[in-house]
């Protein structure tokens, strides 16, 4: 079998859903003597309330702070005793917990898993608290310029949209927020039929799912149905340079709006961005690291959601020559969809991406991970297992229609950190500028 | 086969082994779970290997690996690796050098191939060098510069260590990068890129005698070359706390300490990482119980014991809450680690510490890529490979007592080293 072909093989996934509706999916792997548990609930900050970015997140991190059952310290104690790390933390489609442990402890893990995601009281004191600490740990992301860029981007592109907001929110919304909307939040949202519970290990698949059964199956709550996300709307071309004035190297994102994660471009977009601005070799590493030493790194990336997802490039370079690396990036993304990529490079992508798939699915999380998500965005199985043979069947020209119809030509927004004094007159060649101070950006 | 939590970690009577005539040592082992293979090459040199004036080389050399040789030129060695379904990625830290490619099982003649070419023929060319300084001037700016945590590490290490090469930083001083020449580097490739200053480990889905033979067919005409000259060791005693500050325009504090603890393979090392681990590894450490959540003065707490072949550091970084000032979190840092050397720690926290890093080694041996760097950092750091089986043992080996001890004897108030984040206002 040549390493670029062939079907992917999956361990038999043993599937059920729950008399309540929460589904629960299965898979017993080879290996080290590990469990990977993630239970994912799709409501996510696209629910956060106009006024109140970041509640979300909150909700996550306070529902392990404390249950009808268990303290937080409890929750803590039990969970690290067993040799692990209880994760929790939201993105812009849903809710996670997850977390990995010897397989002998499964019946445990699932019980403050559970626990934690259905019965999450939100004691005061820590809901206190962990406001501060997130309004704290904000104020730390505004010394990290790549960071700053990022929130600038996510905000820059999707102006308005529930999309439009960093997941770990404001520090003005997060003050503002009460113990109360956590309640609600939960109550609306969290709901077996909004859940899946993946495991994923050295595992006897009948006697995990009946552990299943008996700890999720009893969560009787109806919750609401959330509303349908609507797609973004274009954004024109525009230029937003956020002040840092103590920096010396400038961080870029150049960013439009693309594409949900479930669509027939999917394995299009793959294959199209690993030739533009994937891997090592792409054209854009080609251009800014090879050819002109402009940067350390430089990459693009489709981001894909249920609703429309962004394509975006991220690099930084010295002050002195932020405006030369917009100019090639605009440029190679010209090129892109004047021409397309050539045979060998389409070949080469190719080879890459199905080569190196089997190592996005080499351990319990990797596996765990990916089944969550083909339940989240509602995709077929066959795109794992297929993977290859879909990569295979992407033609040149489908390449340059989604460059054509998805990179930031004549639209989207070019995002710079830096000092403003140099950073602005050099971008302004590019379009409208808009200037914020960086503390506007937490 | 699921692996029963008693089987070994590791099965190292299965590594097949071999020393070319030109000292290339290999390290083969087969295992099918995953159609993928991970291919290490190890150089022993770092930054430890390094004179003042060329500070960097080791770092600046690893970006030149990637500029061609005789049989595949400029461009091409990720070229034709990605075009095989491969990638590749190095690094380089104190002590080593290391490569590696993840690629799926077909591709290894390829690697090989790829892999022999650079180290008996590595081009190395006046405008690969000038364009690759820049790539790494730009990568200093990005990781110190322009960090926080770059900021403060880079003052921490030249405290601790006076005479030590570990004094600079990995990447090297932004002046140093700009002196480094062409001469310096073709002398430095004669010498640590040699094969007998070189190990290859291989993990994943391949025959390891047809591996073998492909192995010494590439690489045995490579010939051998001097002996590293050997690092210069020694330290003076420190005889009381050493202190730098770094003022810059940031949101909130921060502190930085370092203790110079011992060499990788002493025993004291792995009692080392259990109590880093009852320190601040999860929620219930006592660094984030108390720092974190309690008295809320920080906003997160790290401590790491760095595993490195001479002594090295035991650290702990905290970044404070908009406000708080250093002396307060200082104070309860002091206190916390005065109580573990003074009355230990109990047994509950033993065994949860045990368990979090038997986890920990667990995650990392579950990737070929994670199994081949075990054993490359296992003989570079101790020695020997054999030790990346023999984690869990050392762990499980460790008591009570060893942790208050090497607390006591490691973290002396009166040596450690200071670094604190003064934050002043934006200019």
């Amino acid at each position: 079998m040549s390493a670029s072909t062939g079907s992917i093989q999956l361990p038999p996934l043993h599937e059920e859903r729950l008399d309540n509706g929460a589904t629960v999916v299965v898979a017993q792997r080879p290996g080290v003597p590990l469990v990977a548990v993630r239970l994912v609930i799709s409501a996510g900050a696209a629910l956060d309330p106009t006024r109140g970015h970041g509640l979300a997140n909150l909700v996550a991190q306070v529902a392990r702070r404390g249950t009808a059952q268990r303290t937080g310290r409890q929750i803590d104690d039990r969970i690290e005793s067993l040799g692990s790390e209880l994760g929790a933390g939201s993105d812009e489609d849903a809710t996670y917990f997850g977390l990995s442990a010897p397989a002998e402890f499964l019946s445990e893990l699932l019980d403050v898993v559970v626990d934690v995601a259905t019965g999450p009281v939100f004691p005061a004191r820590e809901w206190d608290r962990l406001r501060r600490r997130e309004v704290a740990g904000l104020a730390h992301v505004l010394d990290e310029p790549g960071a700053v860029a990022d929130r600038a981007m996510i905000d820059a592109v999707y102006r308005g949209h529930p999309y439009g907001h960093p997941t770990d929110g404001r520090a003005r919304h997060i003050e503002s927020l009460r113990r109360s909307d956590a309640v609600t939040f939960h109550r609306r949202w969290f709901a077996p039929a909004a859940t899946t519970l993946v495991v994923v290990g050295a595992v006897d698949p009948p006697a995990a799912l009946a552990l299943a059964r008996r700890k999720l199956g009893r969560w009787r709550t109806r919750g609401e149905e959330p509303p349908a996300i609507p797609p973004a709307g274009a954004v024109p071309r525009r230029v937003l340079v956020v002040d840092k004035g103590d920096i010396t190297q400038t961080q870029v994102r150049i960013a439009s709006l693309a594409i949900p994660r479930a669509t027939p471009e999917y394995f299009q977009a793959l294959v199209t961005n690993a030739v533009f601005g994937g891997g090592f070799t792409s054209r854009l590493m080609e251009e800014i690291r090879v050819n002109r030493g402009l940067s350390y790194g430089v990459r693009s990336r489709f981001a894909m959601s249920r609703a429309t997802g962004i394509f975006f490039v991220s690099s930084f370079t010295k002050v002195d020559t932020t405006a030369e690396l917009v100019r090639v990036v605009l440029d190679e993304a010209e090129r892109f969809s004047a021409d397309g990529p050539r045979e060998e490079e389409l070949e080469r992508a190719k080879n890459y991406l199905s080569g190196l798939f089997p190592l996005s699915l080499e351990t319990h999380e990797q596996v765990a991970e990916r089944l969550a998500d083909v339940k989240l965005y509602g995709i077929d199985l066959a795109d794992v297992t297929d993977y290859r043979e879909r990569v295979r069947g992407v033609t040149a020209q489908q390449c340059l229609e989604v460059a054509r119809r998805h990179f930031p030509l004549a639209r989207g927004v070019i995002v710079a950190v830096g000092p403003v004094k140099q950073v602005a007159p050099a971008l302004e060649p590019f379009g409208p500028i808009t200037v914020l101070p960086a503390r506007k950006v937490i | 086969m699921i692996r029963t939590p008693e089987a070994p970690i590791i099965e190292l009577e299965r590594v097949v082994t071999r020393e070319l005539p030109n000292g290339l040592r290999v390290r083969l082992l087969a295992d099918r779970n995953a159609p993928t293979v991970s291919y290490y090459t190890f150089f022993q040199v770092g930054s430890r290997n390094e004179r003042l004036g060329t500070t960097g080389i080791s770092h600046l050399f690893e970006h030149m690996m990637f500029n061609g040789a005789a049989r595949y030129g400029p461009k091409e060695f990720d070229r034709v690796l990605e075009s095989r379904g491969g990638s590749s990625n190095a690094y380089t830290s104190n002590d080593v050098t290391a490569y590696y490619e993840d690629f799926s099982g077909d591709a290894l003649e390829t690697v090989i191939d790829l892999e022999s070419d650079r180290m008996r023929s590595l081009a190395l060319t006046p405008e690969t060098l000038e364009q690759e300084r820049q790539v790494v001037k730009e990568e200093r700016r990005l990781r110190t510069e322009n960090s926080i945590f770059g900021l403060m590490e880079e003052q921490l290490e030249a405290l601790v260590f006076l005479a030590h090469p570990y004094r600079w930083p990995v990447i090297g001083w932004m002046e140093d990068i700009d002196r480094i020449t062409r001469e310096d580097c073709v002398e430095f490739f004669g010498t640590y890129y040699a094969p007998g200053n070189a190990v290859i480990y291989a993990v994943g889905d391949f025959q390891p005698e047809e591996a073998l033979a492909s192995i010494e067919g590439a690489y045995a005409g490579i010939p051998a070359g001097p002996a590293p000259r050997p690092v210069a060791q020694g330290e003076p005693p420190q005889r009381g706390e050493r202190r730098a500050v770094v003022r810059y325009p940031s949101q909130a504090a921060a502190v930085l300490v370092g203790w110079r603890g011992p060499a990788a393979r002493s025993a004291d090392s792995a009692a080392l990482d259990i109590l880093q681990t009852v320190l601040a590894v999860g929620e219930a450490s006592r660094l984030r119980r108390r720092l974190v959540e309690s008295e809320e003065l920080a906003v997160s707490v790290h401590v790491s014991w760095g595993w490195r072949i001479d002594p090295g550091v035991f650290l702990a970084f905290a970044e404070l809450a908009p406000g708080v000032k250093v002396g307060s979190a200082e104070r309860v840092l002091w206190e916390e680690i005065a109580k573990v050397a003074g009355k230990g720690i109990s047994p509950g926290e033993l065994r949860r510490a045990q368990r979090l890093l038997r986890s920990a080694v667990l995650h990392e041996l579950a990737t070929h890529n994670g199994v081949a760097h075990s054993l490359g950092q296992a003989e570079a750091l101790l020695g020997d490979w054999r030790e990346a089986g023999r984690a869990l043992e050392q762990y499980a080996a460790v008591g009570i007592k060893d942790v208050r001890r090497v607390a006591a004897s490691w973290l002396d108030p009166a040596k450690r080293c200071v670094v604190t984040l003064e934050p002043e206002s934006a200019k």
